[in-house]
């Protein structure tokens, strides 16, 4: 073979070897949950507007159970169904849906930039998902034995505008202006997914967010917007202890749960008919 | 010109024997062959009789087998419950020890199988660590007491354990092994934390099988549930009840307790009824006579 068709046919060669290793180096992928939540959705954010003068957003089916929760400290009301078939212990999955963003009612609408609409909210959605999956794991269907939730953060006000000094270099990532979540609560439930009857709600006014403001789409990268990530890091820590806590053994259900639990093991566990000879 | 392209084709050419080589080694790190002997066990035996291979657990093993529980590895060293890719190539030996080989992978409880062939129990060496499931004698090792109520105790009080989730364990010593389901996939791993941590356990096997959340099963689960719950409420409790209950793919599995055979038998025929089961697998324990088997 001739040194030039040697070389023509490395260069031809080359890719495909190249492509042929990367294809047997990848690793089988390893089930890390049983059901993947859902990716951060880029749907545009519907905005809505928190009504003047009112106490709650709307956003949830029923405000009148709600109790404040002294574990939660003094900012936060909360309700789980004692109902002996639709409480918390009843469900063992979960889909959470899209955050809704409710501006604060003096908001000027028209100065908050499009772009910047969403970028709580999918922050938000994705925290909440991380805080809630392993209790709950992500399911991609309304059924059965699956929780819904729902939830919006309520409050988000127009912040400063950003100098040009300030600006990510990347056009795609700068704003105009700043999103300002000093005053931002959030609202949650829980409802059955089949039938829509709510089974745990939460309105969480804890000021959070107080200081912080979003100044970047990709605010998750950036340092000096780690306020804001704590904040809804925060309201997501939350919306979990109160998971936990609604769903800790009561007193007279964990005794039961202790004295009934007993392990199987060869001398226990008997086979379903006799053993064949 | 020319020298150039000869620069640049050997440059490449280096980089993508670099690359080969790179993959290759990495590929046969990955793919790493054990031989090991292992017990082929029913899936549903395997989690539950936690022991030494007696002709009682042989029975089982091959009872519901054939009742069509699925075909899985215990490995013989540790315990280890192994889901296999090929289960028509130990299906056959359900109930007999075997020698096989493949790319083992512990973490996932799997075993990607190349070769299985029959041994003999005696074909084992005396002392050898694999003959440990084999002796009756291990199993009987004085585990602490104390330490066994203290992991029944924390295991009991997870939190997030529901109706739908049974986690078992046994003690060899001071070694302990976990088995069971759950449709929870943390309750896997913090099942293994908590047993860890409790002063005195050496080492931990985890053969907890996380369950899939498929449509399909979640039905069975939620009608199961409220079959049991209208036909035998009493065994049903506030946030949790007596009665487990494991679905799998269509089959059914009921565990714990119940206090007269008859709840046993109609918690069976209704679990039958629904739609969808392929199987039930009725190991309901009846109070008081755990002792009498």
């Amino acid at each position: 073979m001739s040194n030039r068709r040697f070389q023509n046919r490395c260069w031809w060669f080359a890719p495909l070897l190249l492509i042929w290793s990367a294809g047997c180096s990848r690793q089988t992928p390893t089930q890390t949950s049983q059901l993947s939540p859902k990716p951060d959705t880029e749907q545009p954010v519907v905005l809505k507007k928190m009504p003047a003068g009112q106490e709650f957003s709307g956003l949830l089916k029923d405000y009148s159970k709600l109790k404040p929760n002294p574990n939660l400290g003094n900012n936060a009301l909360t309700f789980a169904s004692t109902d002996e078939q639709k409480n918390l212990h009843k469900y063992i999955a979960m889909i959470v849906d899209p955050v809704q963003v409710y501006l604060a009612s003096d908001a000027d609408e028209s100065k908050l930039p499009d772009k910047a609409r969403g970028i709580g909210a999918r922050y938000f959605h994705k925290a909440l998902t991380d805080a809630v999956s392993s209790a709950f794991p992500m399911v991609d269907q309304a059924g059965p034995l699956v929780l819904r939730l729902r939830s919006a953060i309520i409050g988000i006000d127009v912040g400063r505008e950003i100098p040009s000094a300030e600006k990510t270099s990347s056009p795609d990532d700068a704003l105009e202006r700043a999103v300002n979540i000093g005053k931002v609560g959030v609202e949650m439930e829980l409802v059955d997914s089949e039938s829509g009857q709510q089974i745990a709600a939460m309105v969480d006014r804890e000021n959070l967010g107080a200081g912080a403001e979003i100044g970047a789409v990709h605010f998750g990268r950036q340092e000096k917007y780690a306020a804001a990530r704590e904040a809804f890091n925060g309201w997501s820590h939350r919306v979990r202890d109160f998971l936990d806590s609604a769903h800790e053994l009561s007193g007279d259900d964990a005794k039961k749960a202790d004295s009934s639990y007993r392990p199987y093991s060869d001398e226990t566990a008997q086979p379903i008919t006799a053993p064949s000879k | 010109m020319s020298a150039l392209i000869k620069i640049m084709s050997k440059t490449t050419l280096a980089f993508v024997l670099a690359v080969f080589l790179g993959s290759t080694i990495a590929r046969a790190a990955e793919k790493e062959i054990s031989t090991f002997p292992a017990y082929v066990d029913s899936d549903l035996c395997a989690r539950l009789m936690l022991g030494p291979i007696t002709s009682k657990r042989v029975a089982c093993s091959q009872q519901t087998h054939k009742e069509g529980s699925q075909p899985v590895l215990v490995r013989l060293s540790n315990d280890m419950v192994l889901d296999v890719n090929k289960q028509k190539m130990i299906e056959k030996f359900v109930g007999q020890l075997v020698e096989v080989s493949g790319e083992l992978k512990v973490k996932d409880g799997e075993l990607k199988l190349q070769t299985v062939k029959p041994i003999e129990a005696g074909s084992i060496p005396a002392g050898d660590p694999s003959r440990k499931l084999l002796d009756v004698r291990t199993y009987r090792a004085p585990g602490s007491p104390k330490m066994y109520e203290k992991i029944r105790h924390e295991l009991a009080m997870m939190p997030y354990i529901s109706e739908f989730d049974f986690i078992s364990f046994a003690m060899v010593g001071d070694n302990v092994i976990l088995s069971g389901w759950t449709v929870r996939l943390t309750n896997r791993s913090d099942a293994e934390n908590i047993v860890k941590n409790i002063e005195g356990v050496n080492a931990v096997v985890n053969n907890i099988e996380a369950l899939p959340l498929g449509s399909f099963d979640m039905r069975i689960r939620a009608l199961a549930r409220a079959a049991l719950q209208t036909n035998l409420s009493r065994y049903f409790w506030g946030s949790g009840s007596d009665i487990k209950i494991i679905v799998k793919n269509g089959d059914v599995i009921l565990l714990g307790a119940v206090t007269n055979s008859g709840d046993k038998d109609i918690a069976n025929v209704r679990i039958n009824q629904l739609p969808g089961v392929f199987h039930v697998f009725n190991l309901l324990r009846v109070a008081g006579s755990e002792q009498k088997g």
